[in-house]
């Protein structure tokens, strides 16, 4: 039994004795390390990453320079108009060379396939079958969740993003995220390729201090639907593409950052419907009018749209960051105009 | 292809040697460039005077880094070479600069990053202290940072 335990969580007891290890190399003090200057080691955006709100930047997360090591946790909560997003985790920078970041993400879907689950449910069950075919939307009646877990890493490769003001190499670093969708069965009714997969990117991150401005361009090699949130690809297959992105910030203050960011999306599931057992459900329009809800089908067509966001970041101390932005992330799946504001807090050790 | 991957490495090599552009002078070039009216933004010699003098003072108060700058000894000269230096770098062309060079100076103090980061931060506390505006503060920070190359050397 207890032997049982012990290879059930390898994982997880690889990753406790890594912490224990951290913490006791932190408590020598050798290892530990906050020399950066206040705000300059970044935010954490949604994937867990050091960054801005939505992009990955080429900053180390943490406050270690090349002395050390250093990391947060972080927690991002945005409520738009249909969607909750929770998005927590941690980050660590080593060096001021390397970042590892784990961050899961759960987003809940309100009443947005309310319909569709109950439509499914009232013809056959959430895991029943409709004239013969076994379905499984991975809908449930009400407040469907998507899971998500995230891994990330990251490498400075070269240029120094805050001293160099005399030229204009910028920092860059590379970095991957290994994205993990636990909603397979909903995934497969919107009809996403993939639910697991990696993404790439370069970032290039450049401080101007004579016109306070921090300047970031991220180009993003990746199949995802929404950051992975519904899933990656589409019925044309999962083929990756570089999408750009780009955050603007102004520094207000050394303690206050206010900016902008683009995120380019991409249409792997742009006019696709909803599919239930193998068949779209516009389809099933004639069953819909029965119940009485000829409208829905006509809304259940998936678009996504760029994401963008206007954001106030306010870093009271090294060990606290408060980033309070509003979203604009257009459409989601079905539902349009999701926009909404968006908080994150960054605890650094 | 490789024209491109040509191109770009001979750009980098070139803005990498043309990096270091400040002298024993102090003169540095950033980009984009310090307003031309730094030093008015500074409050002119006096203004920069009293900023050198508060910077010593938040120096002398931090625990992380005092006793670096009190091997150097005579802060007040230092107090004085800091203020020519820093009238060079928001552009008071007339003054010349007595120090040494930085590097010279600072070979041999092994200084590390977290202890350079320590002054900045000292350095913005300073430009509080004498109601400096953060965007005039950032101009002398932009003046300032490429020393980081000559001063860090740990």
């Amino acid at each position: 039994m207890e032997e049982a335990k012990r290879n059930k969580f390898p994982l997880s007891k690889g990753a406790a004795l890594f912490v224990a290890m951290l913490a006791s190399s932190i408590s020598h003090g050798d290892l530990f390390d906050s020399g950066k200057v206040l705000a300059t080691g970044g935010v954490s955006m949604i994937d867990g990453a050091g960054g801005g709100g939505i992009t990955p930047w080429a900053t180390i997360t943490g406050y270690a320079t090349k002395e050390g090591i250093n990391g947060d946790l972080h927690y991002t909560y945005a409520p738009l108009a249909n969607y909750t997003l929770h998005s927590v985790g941690a980050a660590v920078g080593f060096w001021d060379r390397f970042e590892l970041s784990y961050t899961s993400s759960s987003l809940t879907t309100g009443s947005t396939f309310d319909t569709v689950g109950l439509v499914t449910d009232t013809l056959g069950g959430a895991t029943g079958s409709l004239a013969g075919t076994p379905i499984n939307t991975g809908i449930e009646p009400f407040n469907t969740t998507i899971d998500m877990e995230v891994i990330g890493a990251k490498v400075r490769v070269f240029g120094e993003a805050i001293y160099d003001s005399d030229n204009l190499i910028p920092q860059v670093a590379i970095g991957a995220f290994y994205k993990n969708n636990k909603n397979e069965d909903l995934l497969k009714t919107l009809k996403a390729d993939k639910a697991k997969d990696w993404e790439a990117y370069i970032s290039a991150t450049k401080i101007f201090f004579p016109i306070n401005t921090l300047i970031n361009v991220t180009a993003r090699y990746t199949a995802a639907n929404q950051t992975g949130l519904v899933g990656f690809g589409g019925p044309g297959g999962s083929d990756k593409e570089i999408r750009p992105e780009v955050s603007i910030a102004y520094l207000l203050r050394k303690d206050t950052v206010i900016g902008m960011e683009w995120a380019k999306h991409g249409d792997n599931l742009e006019g696709e419907s909803v599919e239930v057992a193998g068949l779209d459900l516009t389809s099933l329009q004639p069953t819909l009018e029965t119940l009485g809800l000829s409208a829905v089908a006509g809304t259940l067509t998936q678009h996504e749209s760029d994401w963008y966001d206007i954001f106030v970041a306010f870093f009271p101390n090294k060990n606290l960051s408060i980033t309070m932005a509003y979203a604009m992330l257009g459409n989601i799946t079905i539902t349009p105009d999701q926009h909404g504001f968006y908080m994150s807090l960054q605890a650094s050790f | 292809m490789k024209q491109l991957f040509r191109t770009i490495a001979i750009t980098f090599m070139l803005s990498v040697a043309a990096s270091p552009s400040f002298s024993q002078t102090g003169k540095t070039e950033t980009y984009p460039p310090i307003d031309s009216d730094a030093l008015e933004q500074f409050g002119g010699p006096e203004g920069v005077r009293n900023w050198v003098e508060s910077l010593f003072y938040y120096i002398m108060l931090d625990n992380r880094i005092n006793h670096v700058f009190r091997e150097f000894g005579n802060i007040e000269r230092q107090i004085y070479l800091n203020t020519q230096l820093l009238q060079l770098v928001l552009g008071g062309n007339e003054v010349e600069y007595q120090g040494a060079s930085m590097a010279a100076a600072h070979a041999d103090l092994g200084i590390t990053l977290t202890q350079f980061n320590a002054v900045v931060e000292a350095a913005y506390n300073a430009c509080e202290r004498i109601q400096l505006t953060y965007e005039a503060c950032n101009l002398m920070i932009a003046g300032l940072a490429p020393y980081k190359h000559a001063i860090v050397t740990r």
